[in-house]
């Protein structure tokens, strides 16, 4: 696994990996790749994947508003907020 | 050197459900901000959302409309990627089975009708608002939007200049109103486009770099964002320049595209099978309702209106080519029976008004009542045509009711043939001279005697009546 | 009088009695707790509420079910309204969530008492309860050796008597494993008998909830309240709940149990073979009938689910991103920024490798070669238990390889041999099959355990032939010293 994919990978996750555990995690990351590498032995032609273990299909709801306002909870919940909005670093777009 | 320009739109339609795709929080737009949201909304640990089976029959009914095959199993996926306004950190939309796949829509050009090829249209959720100019130093997220269903729609990239990409937009919107899909106000956010444009050499098979316009939420602005973006591309590729593949916003203000600043790093966005949802399937009885249930579209009730209301073609056609116009006639020809002056006023001096305006007769004070009310009362010879007229401004500025504006005004038509002649007779009492004149020949004075009988009655004498019996008296 | 090690038919009883009431038991929970603290089992207490509850308890006349004014440990990956919820985790260690998971709702409902919230390994993710936060877990039979994970504070209160019952959650193991090394009784019930709503998602498609306890009889009855179908979670099973005691006391005469061929018990420490061919032993004098049956893509397990639970919960965690809840960095430049400190900070390391490795194996150019291939593999184990349960009604293997372990002493230079603590018990999870972990034994005076799994919704068979098996021995009933805390 190379430093550029794992830049990526921790670029796509936003992680960062402190320098002094970069090259164990590094060591880790390519140990576990290797493990799961071993499915490539089974044969799966033709099979089709299973995504969830239920062979069923979705309930759906009907169409009506049942939901209460629970502004403030959520406001408090957040690090930074004011009675408002969720407050984040200004972005430019 | 000649120039064609190749057009995609991907346009996203919110659906006029009454709550979420995923949960059950109102949809209701204007509402204070983080209100109309829930746990769900707020993406808190421990959530799992749940399917508003509204949305996939409105998707299914558009899908229906554009002749497009319906998947009756269709799957959810989620996808990846951090922004402020996406609570979860991924959107759950549909990739490899949408709803609904294939289709067309016809569009009118200057060279006749054009069909464009729909690729497929898929549902999603959409995201909350970020606003970036607010609160020094911050961005404020409010979450009220996140979760409002979307129906997004590509088109294949057959569109050829700006004026097809309105044209076509404005077909998608006559659509999906009509449906009951969206109520299709771009203001309001209800209808967003992305457009991705690119040029080639005519006669050149490979298809140009394209770029992507995302977010343009008004006509003009869609024609005005692919015109100034294609010379732009025409320029670069003139100067020997190469076009960058990217994603840009329209600036209204500057009248120009630029790059959009969180677009710069390509992103990776992990595709997978919503596992917190199963498949979703259409049984065939539900299909069935959404047929025999069918909205009329616009074609039919133009036929409908010539046919059971008389109207001639032009006006049937313009009246059911916005489908808010279209009901309120329909609901005030419940308590009218004119329907031809009923026509012509929306068509005429209504339509003037709401343009002047910039708005849908459902978002001004009219009511059908009040208009039915109107109508009946010019038809009956209550009031004049041209009382009627400021009548009218009067129920456009403040709602009131025609028979309250008559009444509180004393706008009555007077019509009683006594009280005329004897206005009548003062007029031509004090006016010996022009009685002369008109006398002796100049029957354009004609209009000055009827103009002094307005103006004693203000405006009031029913003119027919005026007409007749002045004649009368002058010849005397 | 001791409350501790007391079962749930034991405090009923004495509840019924009046021989203590609900609030003196309850306060003489909460003293337990206290007094062995250093187990360090529990991360939040309950104290004032639970008290409350049990005074209105009290009041009532005599209690309207078997679960009313009975003390559980909840493990801290349920949202309790009010209650802080942490999962372990430094990012959420200031959560507090504004509902109730469903699954402790309707405990609550039925009556019992949330005493606290249980430690765990962070976000579930791990085998031994050390990558949790707030510190390691204790195992009540030794000091300084794991409890196993991820529900290893659940596991501890109960192994330890302060609680008799707590709940967990299993995604790979993670109720059976450690119920094994604590020497209780712990089940991981079909894949959407229990409802997710309000379980902080680890792998949305291998999750389940499920309960802790001292006896099968016990974990039939909390699993009786947590059962049943749940509209707010669309994998929900919509299926007509029995009560799990009804049949539980049935002679298990002719029942067929299956030995899986693959898995070769030969490599095993001769302890735990010993242990495994005694319980055959006492199942056939009990009347079962031993088959060797054949899972030929079990091998495939930990690799499978190694695929597949770390993609789902890349995507799970992503919402943990200082912007709503949680821990929030300070001092950050920009949005991006705040995401990649807040979450560098607020995940332990353990969590992180799973991320990462989640987020390469749905990436594009890897997703056909890692995610979707575990799928695929993952029919083809779910194939291999369909067949095999023509011929059996139940499997049984050894829980885990091996027993409880010394801080430390797993996993530090190869995480691989943390993963391998699952071999057993994973695929049940994969194939979403219910499995129970009973006590059947000491390895080197260490508690080991005996797993069972049973065909699709037989939660029943699995709880009748663990129950039978205790009725004719006394594993369960051993308690710990406790001297070293």
């Amino acid at each position: 696994m190379d430093q550029e994919t794992v830049r990526t990978i921790c670029y796509l996750a936003r992680l960062q990996i402190d320098e002094d555990k970069a090259q164990k995690i590094e060591n880790d990351l390519e140990t576990i790749i290797e493990m799961i590498g071993g499915l490539q032995a089974f044969n799966t032609e033709n099979i089709q994947p299973l995504y969830s273990p239920l062979e069923k299909t979705a309930f759906m709801h009907e169409d009506i508003e049942n939901s209460d306002n629970q502004k403030e909870k959520f406001l408090q919940n957040a690090a930074v907020s004011n009675e408002d909005y969720f407050l984040v670093p200004r972005v430019v777009e | 050197m000649a120039w064609e320009t190749v057009i995609g739109i991907e346009t996203h339609v919110q659906l006029s459900t009454k709550t979420k795709l995923f949960s059950r929080a109102s949809t209701e737009f204007g509402k204070s901000p983080n209100t109309n949201v829930n746990l769900i909304d707020c993406g808190l640990p421990g959530v799992l959302p749940s399917v508003n089976k509204e949305a996939f029959y409105k998707a299914i009914r558009f899908g229906l409309a554009v002749g497009a095959q319906i998947n009756q199993m269709s799957i959810f996926d989620r996808k990846n990627y951090f922004y402020a306004d996406l609570p979860k950190g991924y959107q759950i939309t549909q990739m490899d089975v949408p709803i609904v796949l294939g289709g067309t829509i016809d569009i009118e050009t200057d060279k006749g009708i054009k069909t464009i090829n729909i690729t497929r249209a898929h549902l999603e959720e959409d995201a909350g608002k970020s606003i970036h100019d607010q609160f020094d130093g911050y961005s404020a997220i409010d979450l009220n939007r996140a979760g409002t269903p979307l129906l997004e729609i590509v088109s294949e990239p057959e569109i050829s200049n700006a004026k097809e990409a309105v044209a076509y937009m404005k077909a998608m919107h006559q659509l999906v109103t009509y449906l009951d899909v969206s109520d299709g106000n771009m203001s309001q956010g209800s209808l967003r486009c992305d457009a991705n444009v690119s040029v080639r050499k005519i006669g050149d098979p490979e298809l140009g770099t394209r770029t992507e316009i995302k977010n343009i939420n008004s006509f003009r602005f869609v024609e005005k964002a692919i015109n100034f973006e294609v010379k732009r591309q025409i320029k670069q590729l003139e100067n020997g320049e190469v076009v960058t593949q990217e994603t840009r916003l329209y600036d209204s203000v500057k009248d120009e595209t630029r790059p959009m600043r969180s677009k710069e790093f390509a992103n990776d966005y992990r595709y997978f099978p919503e596992p917190d949802l199963l498949p979703v399937v259409i049984s065939d009885k539900e299909m069935q309702d959404i047929k025999d249930n069918f909205p009329e579209l616009a074609e039919e009730k133009e036929k409908r209106y010539t046919k059971d209301f008389g109207l001639s073609e032009y006006d049937a056609q313009i009246l059911a080519s916005s489908k808010i116009m279209a009901d309120f006639f329909e609901q005030s020809t419940k308590e009218t029976k004119n329907y031809a002056l009923l026509a012509n006023w929306l068509i005429g001096e209504i339509g003037a008004f709401l343009n002047k305006d910039a708005i849908e007769i459902n978002q001004s004070k009219l009511t059908p009542s009040n208009l039915a009310m109107l109508i009946n009362r010019i038809d009956d010879q209550t009031i004049s045509g041209k009382i009627g007229k400021s009548i009218f401004e009067e129920m456009y500025a403040s709602g009131a009711s025609p028979d309250k504006i008559i009444e509180s005004q004393g706008l009555q038509q007077i019509s009683d043939d006594g009280e005329i002649e004897k206005i009548i007779n003062s007029v031509i009492q004090e006016n010996p001279d022009q009685v002369t004149a008109y006398l002796a020949g100049k029957d354009k004075l004609f209009g000055f005697f009827v103009g002094q009988v307005m103006k004693l009655t203000q405006g009031k004498a029913n003119p027919q009546t005026v007409n007749t019996i002045l004649k009368e008296r002058l010849k005397e | 009088m001791s409350i501790q090690f007391k079962t749930i038919r034991e405090l009923r009883e004495m509840l019924d009695k009046k021989a203590i009431s609900s609030e003196e038991l309850t306060n003489e929970t909460h003293k337990l707790a206290e007094n062995l603290k250093d187990l360090n089992c529990f991360v939040t207490m309950n104290k004032d509420a639970s008290i409350e509850k049990s005074k209105i308890i009290d009041q009532a006349d005599k209690a309207d079910s078997v679960l009313s004014g009975i003390p559980l440990a909840q493990k801290d990956l349920f949202c309790t309204e009010g209650l802080r919820t942490t999962c372990s985790s430094k990012i959420l260690s200031n959560f507090i969530p504004p509902y109730t998971a469903t699954a402790v709702k309707k405990l609550e409902s039925a009556g019992s008492i949330t005493i606290g919230k249980t430690n765990m390994d962070e976000f579930a993710m791990g085998s031994s309860n050390e990558t949790s936060y707030f510190g390691n877990v204790h195992n009540p039979w030794k000091k300084g050796y794991v409890p196993g994970g991820s529900s290893g504070g659940s596991a501890a209160a109960v192994a330890a008597g302060i609680v008799p019952a707590a709940t967990g959650t299993d995604t790979g193991g993670s109720i059976r494993q450690p119920a094994a090394h604590c020497g209780i009784t712990g089940i991981k019930p079909t894949y959407g008998r229990v409802s997710r709503w309000g379980m902080i998602a680890f792998a949305s498609s291998l999750d389940q909830a499920g309960p802790l306890a001292r006896s099968a009889e016990d974990c039939a009855i909390l699993l009786n309240e947590m059962s049943g179908h749940d509209s707010k979670d669309t994998t929900s099973l919509d299926i007509e709940c029995t009560d799990l005691l009804d049949t539980i006391n049935q002679p298990i005469k002719g029942l067929k149990i299956g030995i899986v061929k693959e898995f070769d018990l030969g490599d095993l420490d001769s302890e735990v073979q010993n242990r495994f061919e005694d319980s055959k032993k006492l199942y056939e004098t009990l009347g079962a009938e031993f088959i060797e049956i054949s899972l030929p893509n079990i091998s495939a397990s930990v690799p499978t689910y190694y695929s597949i639970a770390p993609a789902e919960c890349s995507s799970n965690l992503s919402r943990f991103d200082g912007v709503r809840f949680g821990h929030r960095a300070e001092n950050t430049e920009d949005l991006n920024d705040l995401y990649i400190k807040s979450r560098s900070e607020g995940f332990g390391d353990e969590v992180k490798r799973r991320i990462l490795i989640g987020t390469y194996a749905l990436s594009a150019g890897y997703y056909d070669a890692y995610y979707k291939k575990a799928q695929q593999v993952r029919r083809l184990i779910k194939n291999d238990f369909e067949s095999a349960f023509k011929s059996v009604d139940l499997m049984m293997t050894p829980t885990s390889p091996g027993t409880a372990f010394a801080f430390g002493s797993k996993g530090a230079q190869n995480p691989i041999e943390l993963y391998l603590e699952d071999l057993f018990t994973i695929s049940s999870n994969l194939a979403g099959l219910p499995a129970i972990s009973i006590p059947h034994g000491k390895v080197n005076s260490l508690p080991a355990g005996l797993q069972l799994i049973g065909n699709f919704l037989r939660e029943d068979q699995i709880l009748n032939a663990a129950h039978i098996f205790q009725k004719n021995s006394e594993f369960h009933l051993d308690k710990p010293s406790m001297e070293e805390f």
